[in-house]
């Protein structure tokens, strides 16, 4: 790897941004801006107060690969003005104006929409999504529904024994990660949150913890943990149970469970019992196998059972930097935490029934408004196919491959860039995200647009819009 | 470094691997998930980019199972399964060894050939998917002809493909949901 030089070519740096990447959230990021105005407070080149209006990033200190890539956002792609699909095909730009009425045409009168998205805006967006939804008879869904979707089945199901990042950081001297690739997909969580920081207990950083992976391949978070337990390829909820067994005292049978010798069992049972603190993060690698929702019951179960000897939690490792904010709004809101449906005029959730694939699958929506998501990069073909039937109205910040399948395409903006709200963390800790450029002139505020879209539904339906009493 | 043209990966050359056979097809099992090279290029937006195919059209593989297919890195092949068939290419994988697994980056490619049964748990089945591997020529579309391809939510008329060769993205099996009972 070339060698390059860290940028000096900047005009003011922006201090405490949060990073729009994964449910890190890390919020210590400095970005460096070039160029623009300051609408604010300006001490020694650094933005204390406001932003800078018409500049853009050229740098970004302390963030990781992923983090950067998606700050530093590649302008080529970036969508800019609405477009609506003209009868050959080809999208047009037009004005805001039209394009919104015609998105607000379609969802107005939908029999079936379905909202799907909402993991990369930010609360305040949601707010008006869901009075949106309520009011159209909507399904509102997010990126739970194809990531964590079993996890938080499981959670009703099992429990949640759950701690903050902050904790595994000051005490945590056993962490596990099963399930996912945290290097890949969460590139600082190992630093700034788990395994290598200094913490009030943990004097030493890496020195005082023990890092174990469990994971059917060698991944770059295994090569850097002391212990890899690599089973096979759904083998997961064998082993969980086995670890489990093993737990309360029970002789295993068999000599080798889902790939790995009983002895091996044996003591990573005894090292975890023995731990002060541990940490248990769980990814996809649970969710996406067969048995899904119930690999998470077993791994919840696991943590309590190990309860009896040490203290132990987990945390499930969120994708998107919001998602788990969508669920904890829907849950707090509604009831429920994702894949919620207003077709009956109250809320109502059925796994299997009100969730996005299964309804794709089923070909039942007739509208589809996507919201800072891409189904077409991460549905199932078998799923997005029907995407091709129907509707697509789209409101995201770069041309994807959604935006090859939508009809409607209304250019939002960036969280914690363009744009300030509220998102939360994985472990479910509100992180308020500041704004340090202004969005590109053409573009709106997400807010904005699902707000817009609201207004002129209700005009369509001859509702008054709610005001608030005196 | 945030720009990279093709991710990097091992060469390991194998292809006088002893215990070997060569073998025209390969059955695998196929597993799909995220990588930091797909994260980053999605996420930046470079997706209509041929960057973009290369990180996310890319079944990682063994070197031993690249050795029995006889292919090098950043050939060209088929991977085939009950749901649909796509054109990717090849590469060593980071992760090795997981011989009898190839790894796709999730993205349209990755798409083609998941189930989408989610056995009622609301979860597409993303890992674990039987499939089959052969070696190819053509090569993997980029996103926009992809789309347009398997999709063809714009284009009917097959004859308006325009000038893309690649017949080999297709999908084969479309989910059993009795809704062609209920269509008039």
């Amino acid at each position: 790897m070339a060698y390059e030089k860290p940028i000096a070519d900047y005009d003011y740096k922006v201090e405490n941004c949060t990073c729009a990447f994964c449910g890190c959230n890390c919020d210590d990021l400095v970005y460096l801006v070039k160029g623009g105005e300051i609408k604010g407070e300006l001490k020694d080149g650094i933005v204390v107060n406001g932003y800078v209006d018409g500049g853009h990033v050229v740098g970004v200190r302390h963030a990781c690969r992923l983090g950067a890539s998606k700050i530093m956002e590649d302008m080529d792609q970036r969508l800019l003005v609405p477009m609506v699909r003209d009868e050959n095909g080809n999208l047009v730009e037009t004005d805001w104006n039209t394009a919104l009425d015609k998105a607000a045409e379609l969802i107005a009168n939908a029999v079936r929409p379905v909202f799907y998205g909402w993991s990369e805006t930010s609360i305040e967006t949601m707010h008006y999504g869901l009075e949106l939804g309520e009011l159209v008879g909507a399904v509102l869904d997010n990126q739970a529904t194809i990531c964590h979707g079993p996890s938080l089945q499981a959670v009703q199901n099992a429990g949640y024994p759950v701690m903050t990042l902050g904790e595994v950081k000051n005490r945590a001297d056993m962490i596990v990660y099963t399930g996912n690739n945290a290097m890949n997909s969460h590139p600082r969580h190992l630093g700034r949150y788990s395994t290598f920081p200094r913490g009030y207990f943990r004097k030493r950083g890496r020195f005082d913890r023990t890092v174990v992976t469990m994971d059917p391949r060698y991944t770059d978070t295994a090569k850097m943990s002391d212990i890899w337990v690599g089973f096979e390829q759904n083998g997961d909820y064998e082993f969980y149970n086995a670890m489990r067994a093993v737990l309360r005292g029970k002789k295993l049978e068999k000599d080798i469970i889902s790939g790995i010798p009983k002895e091996d069992i044996e003591n990573l049972v005894e090292e975890m019992k023995k731990a002060q603190f541990g940490a248990l993060f769980f990814g996809l690698g649970l969710t996406h196998t067969l048995s899904k929702q119930r690999n998470i019951d077993i791994a919840i179960n696991l943590v309590q059972d190990l309860n009896k000897f040490s203290k132990w939690n987990l945390i499930p490792m969120r994708g998107h930097f919001n998602v788990n904010g969508f669920n904890i709004f829907m849950a707090f809101e509604q009831g429920f935490p994702y894949g919620v449906d207003f077709a009956r005029g109250y809320p109502r959730y059925m796994n299997g029934e009100t969730n996005t694939i299964d309804l794709l699958t089923r070909e039942e929506p007739d509208v589809f408004m996507v919201i800072a998501a891409d189904p077409g990069a991460h549905f199932p073909s078998g799923a997005n196919r029907h995407l091709a039937n129907i509707p697509v109205i789209q409101i995201d910040i770069h041309w994807g491959p959604s935006t090859e399948l939508a009809d409607v395409v209304l250019p939002g903006s960036f969280i914690a860039v363009e744009a300030a709200g509220t998102s939360y963390r994985m472990d479910g800790v509100p992180i308020y995200m500041k704004q340090a450029i202004s969005r590109p002139e053409t573009a709106r505020d997400d807010e904005w647009i699902v707000n817009e879209l609201l207004k002129r539904v209700q005009r369509i339906k001859g509702i008054k819009p709610k005001v608030a009493g005196k | 470094m945030t720009y990279v043209n093709k991710p990097s990966v091992p060469n390991v050359v194998k292809f006088d691997e002893p215990t070997a056979t060569k073998r025209d097809k390969l059955s695998v099992m196929l597993n799909t998930g995220s990588d930091i090279y797909q994260g980053a290029c999605k996420k930046r937006g470079s997706t209509l980019k041929d960057e973009y195919r290369h990180v996310s059209g890319t079944a990682y593989m063994d070197p031993k199972d690249m050795a029995k297919l006889g292919v090098k890195n950043w050939d060209t092949a088929i991977v085939k399964t009950d749901w649909g068939e796509v054109v990717v290419y090849v590469a060593h994988s980071r992760d090795a060894p997981h011989e009898g697994q190839i790894f796709i980056c999730k993205g349209p490619w990755a798409n083609v050939v998941v189930s989408p049964e989610t056995y009622c748990c609301c979860d597409p089945t993303y890992k674990g998917v039987p499939a089959t591997i052969e070696k190819s020529d053509e090569q993997p579309l980029l996103m926009a002809d992809l789309m347009a391809e398997v999709y063809k939510k714009y284009s009917d008329d097959e004859t308006s493909t325009g000038n893309r060769t690649s017949t080999g993205n297709r999908l084969v099996k479309l989910p059993d949901n009795n809704a062609s009972n209920y269509r008039s």
